[in-house]
């Protein structure tokens, strides 16, 4: 959840837009009082704008509908950010909805003000290049600056990645507006962080999920990034003699073992928990209690697991560390230019 | 400067105001950055342990310098004043939650 911060309403106080995994655009609009509670931003049907996924608060699931996207059979799409962006120069803001799954980027315009927003319900797909607006390893949110200083907005935007496993993580791209007012024109991306690799024995970067923001931090005239992530790294073991070897297979196997036991203990409580409140209200205060009295008998088994699964899972690590997964926020200073450098911004 | 007038960073955003492009030049096939660094505010570092921290510069406090403002998956938002600028260093104070009008701490609805 990435946040804008503009004064989406011109009312002359700064608002916050964003969008969450609940696959809709949000505002807190701004007063002299403060910020408001959030709320969707509707279009002028009255219709929470989206993607095509989104979280049904009324039916509690996730669902899709084709009616952003003009089609029958919806792909999976999540809006999980949203910028406000005057597209097309006519003195309001539009609307971009950046995708999850495959990254995609729409537009959705304004036929109103900004005070008295009218948006389509309709959306339209944003091009980089001769292609799609699209980051295939998920994208996390894109953000409007000029990058390269000829006056317009350009994209930055972050990918996903592999966010558990030591798969391929994310980086950071640009996408420059080769266009003119009121008629942008994004060309394909290029690599401002590369995706990591990761395989470091210390946290030395944002590896996967980064998001990404642009200023000039330091104040030297030229424009970093801060980017929120996660970090995952390995640490360095200690060379191990032949019986900590087979101590370590065996230290393996039993914590498999027995996070396999509690992953079916977990799934038999959830069973029993969905039998006994069959018919109950969901979210209800019955269903609560109910279910905490049912994981309550569980108790004792559950510590108990989860102890031996401590317990294994220290001696392991003093043998054969883990890797490790934790999110920070890091900063990307621009190097300084020397005189004579390449001009390439 | 929230609540209040337009931070300049936005306005400059807005105006469509540009950053020399002299200054961002780079030589081509070398990395455009420093080797990162984990920013820190108070004395752990910005955004540990969040899910998914996602952050944003921006004048929260109207003095007008940077601030940081960091949003998270589940909804919620922590801002982190410019508390010292030492030369290129510049030192965060520790996070708070970003309040709104009510008093309670910003949260925007996930599933």
């Amino acid at each position: 959840m990435s946040p804008q911060f503009v004064d989406f309403n011109a009312d002359g106080h700064v608002d916050i837009l964003t969008a969450t995994f609940d696959g809709s655009p949000h505002i807190s609009f701004g007063s002299k009082e403060g910020f408001g509670k959030p709320e969707h931003i509707l279009d002028s049907k009255g219709e929470r704008i989206l993607i095509s996924s989104f979280w049904n608060y009324k039916d509690h699931q996730h669902q899709e509908t084709g009616r952003a996207l003009g089609v029958e059979t919806p792909p999976k799409e999540r809006c999980i950010s949203a910028l406000a962006f005057d597209w097309d120069a006519d003195g309001d803001y539009d609307l971009l909805l950046g995708g999850y799954e495959k990254g995609h980027l729409y537009r959705q315009m304004n036929e109103g003000t900004n005070a008295e927003p009218r948006f389509t319900g309709k959306n339209i797909a944003v091009m980089a290049g001769d292609a799609p607006f699209g980051i295939e390893a998920k994208m996390t949110s894109p953000r409007l600056v000029d990058w390269d200083g000829d006056g317009d907005m350009d994209i930055i935007a972050g990918s996903f990645g592999d966010v558990w496993g030591q798969g391929p993580g994310g980086g950071v791209f640009l996408y420059r507006n080769t266009g003119t007012r009121g008629k942008p024109v994004f060309a394909a991306a290029e690599t401002l962080i590369p995706v990591s690799l990761k395989g470091k024995a210390l946290p030395t970067r944002p590896d996967a999920g980064l998001y990404v923001d642009a200023a000039d931090y330091d104040g030297d005239g030229d424009l970093d990034l801060v980017v929120g992530g996660y970090s995952m790294w390995t640490p360095e073991g200690p060379e191990l003699s032949s019986a900590q070897q087979d101590r370590a297979k065996q230290l393996a196997a039993k914590k498999g073992a027995l996070q396999k036991e509690s992953l079916e203990l977990s799934r038999a409580i959830n069973r029993e928990i969905l039998a006994v409140t069959k018919g109950m209200e969901r979210g209800s205060k019955e269903l609560r209690l109910k279910a905490a009295e049912i994981r309550a008998t569980h108790s004792k088994k559950t510590r108990n697991l989860s102890k031996s699964i401590r317990a294994v899972s220290q001696e392991l690590e003093s043998l054969v560390p883990a890797p490790k997964r934790k999110s920070f926020v890091w900063l990307y200073e621009r190097k300084q230019v020397r005189p004579g450098n390449d001009s390439r911004n | 400067m929230i609540p209040g007038a337009l931070p300049t960073l936005v306005l400059l955003c807005l105006a469509g105001v540009s950053f020399p492009s002299a200054a961002l030049a780079m030589p081509q096939g070398s990395s455009l950055f420093e080797a990162p660094r984990r920013l820190r505010a108070g004395d752990t570092y910005l955004g540990a342990g969040r899910m998914y921290p996602s952050p944003v510069f921006q004048d929260v406090n109207g003095d007008p310098q940077l601030d940081i403002v960091v949003g998270d998956l589940v909804g919620r938002l922590t801002w982190a004043p410019q508390a010292l600028q030492d030369g290129r260093l510049i030192i965060f104070a520790k996070e708070r939650a970003l309040k709104g009008r009510s008093g309670e701490g910003l949260k925007f609805h996930n599933w």
